[in-house]
């Protein structure tokens, strides 16, 4: 009786024992399956948002060249069709990395994309369409969060070798590979800071076109230019086998005062025009004159100039603190270009200020969303996309609020 | 002791179900777990090569040639660093051949492509090839003739930087394609004639039954002579004792549209406003220096619709069209034949002559094709549909666009279209020689 007792005790023990063991063996099993199941969905989930905002242009389809609130979140270019985006639409995102901008002449704070010094797009925040609304239009608001960057593919970047007489190396790369043999159509825009005190600068524009070599970069040389004396800005446009990229650089001779222009109105394509002590203060600011003109990317890789619509904007004097109004311009068109707007306080002391209308006629990169960094488990997923004829390159990530804990 | 044997027994088939379970249920790799869309990104990475048509050309050109170079180092830099690629061209062979594709040029830039890839296939034509488009004839089944008018002894109004001889041009260009027969009415008693009922070429196309008549005159419209004050159907172009006696023409115009089944268009503004002919009216003007016309005013849109619905002619000058503040918009349907088509008028107009709805009711009409979105209670462009009531046949239409001058005929062209929907039948793509198909395939690097 008792030897039956105790076997009876033992198996059981043992039985109770094998089953804990089994069940918790089973349990990881299952769980890292559930687990790469959820990795898998997500995912697909990525692939199908990343379309979902990529091929459809939203609702109304003209939503980023006005300023209404879209019902519908999408990026496509309404006037084609596949993977082409709205210039537009991405210039009315809420650029996330950028420090917001405020503006007390206008009471408004502006989201900032600045690529250096003269080189920024600044769109008043009631304008821009912020990560929340985004998220609840695409209907993840809640279950999902994101982070859209769009860059571009080819990166033209321009490095100073001597002003006098001016040389500049233009290296072009790919995503993975340097754009050999590609040709380079540029364009240098030099400030006439010429006439007396108070006289307008104008500006000349000179073109030209080089080929990369077998590393990618090119040098141009402009002999009869003296940087030194003179500021300038060059626009490089590389361009290969349907891969376009757009580089610029830009030497200023005086940035103790200078204009900041801000997209206020999409519908009327008006455009502010600020003095920098106004938006960033600085030291021993002073009244200067400006001069706007608004260029547009032809089929052939060079500028052409298009009148602006409000001739009394076109150039005027911009002076600082309370009682001095701010200037505005009205942009001549919806297609995508650069805004040029020159300056300056006296013959010496000259520079120049780039605005993209439209994202891509700079080459100015979108992030849009949260930051991925710190999420348990971010799924990606890219594709190639044309926005204007420049080639970028779209990345969403993707992650899911539900939790990815396991146990064991 | 027997039950500890049990137990172990049990142990032991239950290890054996674990591991025949962990045998079965093989987990992926990472890297199939959360995997890039191999697929879309060799699609894109094509579709962005052939932006400027660089790879459909190159697809066509010799194997050894640098444009293939271009092509290889375009891929490698638009590519992420870690993923390789293959890059084939086919040629697209036709016929009852055994091979559908034969293998023209392959660029790659690793042995091979790793355990996982995937590809996306883009099919370019040669720019040396025309392919051809047949549309549909209109009228096929009846009808079919399209009328132009280009009367040399009329003038226009509302067309401003334009003729209606330059216009009328234009839109045989735009439409003959879609038409049994494309006919020019070339002067007032050619019109005179279609007014008859008489054909007047020696087409056998030609039917002035179910015909479209397009004005090209804008807010006027061409007179015959012979229903002018003082010639023989007078009576039928003429109601002496009021403001503006042409008004009966207008209303000569609705009956015989009824009569015939026409789809009558008025290409811009406010329908009928002004008759013509420069012989008659030599010394009249249209109270803005244009000699050769006269004013109906408003009258002559309300004496077309009476007409057209075989009310009694009364003489009326209420207005029916109004201008609208806002842009109007194409219509949905519109917009999807733009494309379909290939005409792309501005999506967006502005519309001074808008008709007011209430015609809909007042004359039996019905909207069969709305060419921009109505505003409120009023139409800027559509075609509208005669059918009497209770029963169920067309009996004659009306294309009225009420949008400010200058007019785009594109718009003409597209509502026409738009509203008759012919179809357009490609030529296969697959023909020898004009065709080739280019695979990328992608395959990722590194990780497991």
């Amino acid at each position: 009786m008792a030897g039956s007792t105790i076997d009876h005790l033992v198996s059981v023990t043992v039985f109770l024992g094998a089953i804990l063991v089994f069940i918790s063996l089973f349990n990881q099993t299952l769980q890292t399956a559930i687990l790469y199941q959820r990795h898998r969905n997500l995912a697909t989930k990525c692939s199908d948002l990343l379309d979902n905002m990529l091929l459809n242009p939203g609702t109304p389809s003209y939503w980023g060249r006005s300023n209404v609130t879209p019902t519908g979140f999408g990026l496509q270019d309404p006037e084609f069709t596949q993977y082409r985006l709205s210039p537009f639409s991405l210039m009315r995102l809420n650029y996330t990395p950028g420090k917001p901008v405020f503006y007390p002449k206008t009471g408004k704070y502006y989201s900032n994309i600045t690529m250096g010094f003269g080189k920024s797009l600044l769109v008043p925040f009631n304008e821009v369409i912020n990560y929340s609304t985004a998220a609840r239009l695409l209907g993840v608001n809640g279950t999902y969060g994101f982070s859209l960057t769009i860059t571009p593919i080819v990166t033209v970047s321009i490095t100073e070798l001597q002003l006098n007489p001016l040389q500049l190396r233009v290296d072009v790369r790919g995503a993975g590979f340097p754009l050999i043999y590609a040709n380079v159509s540029h364009c240098l825009i030099t400030v006439k800071a010429t006439g007396g005190q108070g006289a307008y600068p104008s500006y000349t524009v000179d073109y030209g076109s080089a080929l990369t070599d077998s590393e990618g970069s090119v040098l141009l040389t402009f002999p009869s230019f003296d940087g030194e004396e003179e500021s300038y800005v060059l626009i490089a446009y590389a361009h290969l086998s349907g891969l376009v990229g757009v580089g610029y650089h830009e030497h200023v001779q005086y940035t103790g005062s200078y204009v900041v222009p801000f997209v206020e109105d999409f519908d009327t394509r008006r455009v502010l025009i600020a003095h920098s002590w106004d938006v960033h203060g600085g030291d021993n600011p002073a009244e200067i004159s400006y001069n706007a003109t608004f260029v547009l990317l032809t089929e052939d890789f060079t500028l052409r100039e298009m009148p602006l619509e409000n001739s009394t904007g076109k150039v005027g004097k911009i002076n600082y603190g309370v009682g001095k109004p701010y200037q505005n311009i009205t942009i001549p068109t919806y297609n995508p270009g650069i805004l040029v707007i020159t300056y300056r306080k006296s013959a010496q002391e000259s520079g120049v200020v780039l605005m993209p209308w439209g994202i891509s006629s700079m080459a100015f990169p979108v992030t849009f969303g949260e930051d991925p960094f710190g999420k348990v488990w971010v799924a990606t997923d890219i594709r190639q996309v044309i926005v204007n004829n420049i080639a970028y390159q779209a990345k969403l990530a993707l992650w899911s609020f539900e939790g990815y804990q396991v146990i064991g | 002791m027997m039950r500890t044997i049990e137990v172990l027994l049990v142990i032991i088939i239950i290890t054996g179900a674990f591991i025949i379970a962990s045998f079965f249920a093989v987990l992926p790799m990472p890297r199939r777990v959360s995997p890039l869309n191999l697929r879309r990104l060799a699609l894109t990475t094509l579709q962005t090569l052939d932006l400027d048509y660089h790879l459909s050309e190159t697809a066509f050109k010799p194997t050894d040639d640098e444009a293939w170079d271009q092509i290889q180092v375009a891929l490698s830099a638009c590519l992420p660093p870690n993923i390789v690629y293959n890059l084939t061209v086919y040629e697209v062979q036709s016929g009852s051949g055994t091979e559908l594709y034969i293998r023209m040029k392959s660029i790659s830039n690793a042995e091979s492509l790793g355990i996982q890839s995937d590809a996306s296939s883009y099919l370019v034509a040669s720019s040396n090839v025309t392919f051809r488009v047949i549309p549909e004839k209109i009228g096929e089944h009846g009808g079919g003739t399209l009328y132009i008018l280009n009367c040399s002894d009329a003038n226009g109004w509302w067309i401003t930087g334009y003729t209606a001889q330059s216009l009328a041009e234009d839109l045989y260009k735009l439409l003959s394609p879609y038409f049994q027969a494309t006919i020019m009415v070339q002067n007032t008693t050619q019109l005179g004639q279609i007014l008859n009922g008489t054909k007047i070429s020696d087409s056998p196309y030609e039917n002035v039954t179910k015909a479209v008549i397009i004005n090209t005159f804008g807010e006027c419209v061409p007179i015959p002579t012979e229903y002018c004050q003082g010639y023989g159907r007078e009576s039928e172009g003429y109601y002496p004792g009021v403001n503006y006696p042409y008004t009966r023409y207008c209303y000569t115009l609705g009956q015989r549209t009824r009569v015939y089944n026409w789809t009558w268009i008025s290409i811009v503004g406010y329908p009928l406003y002004y008759v013509s002919n420069t012989v008659v009216f030599a010394n009249e003007n249209n109270t803005y220096g244009i000699y050769g016309m006269r004013k109906v005013y408003q009258g002559g849109i309300n004496a077309f619709l009476q007409g057209l619905d075989n009310q009694p002619y009364q003489y009326s000058e209420t207005r029916i069209a109004y201008s609208i503040s806002q842009l109007v918009q194409l219509s949905s349907e519109a917009s999807y034949y733009c494309n379909y088509y290939g005409l792309y008028p501005s999506p967006n107009q502005i519309s001074s002559r808008a008709l007011n709805d209430s015609i809909v009711n007042n004359y039996n009409l019905s909207i069969a094709l709305y060419v921009f979105n109505q505003v409120g209670n009023l139409i800027p462009g559509a075609v509208y549909r005669h059918i009497f009531k209770g029963g169920t046949n067309v009996t004659g239409s009306l294309l009225a666009l009420g949008l400010t001058r200058t007019p785009d005929i594109r718009l003409t062209a597209l509502g026409l279209l738009s509203y008759y929907k012919p179809r357009l039948y490609r030529s296969e793509y697959t023909a020898a020689g004009t065709s080739r198909l280019v695979i990328l395939q992608l395959g990722q690097t590194g990780g497991i």
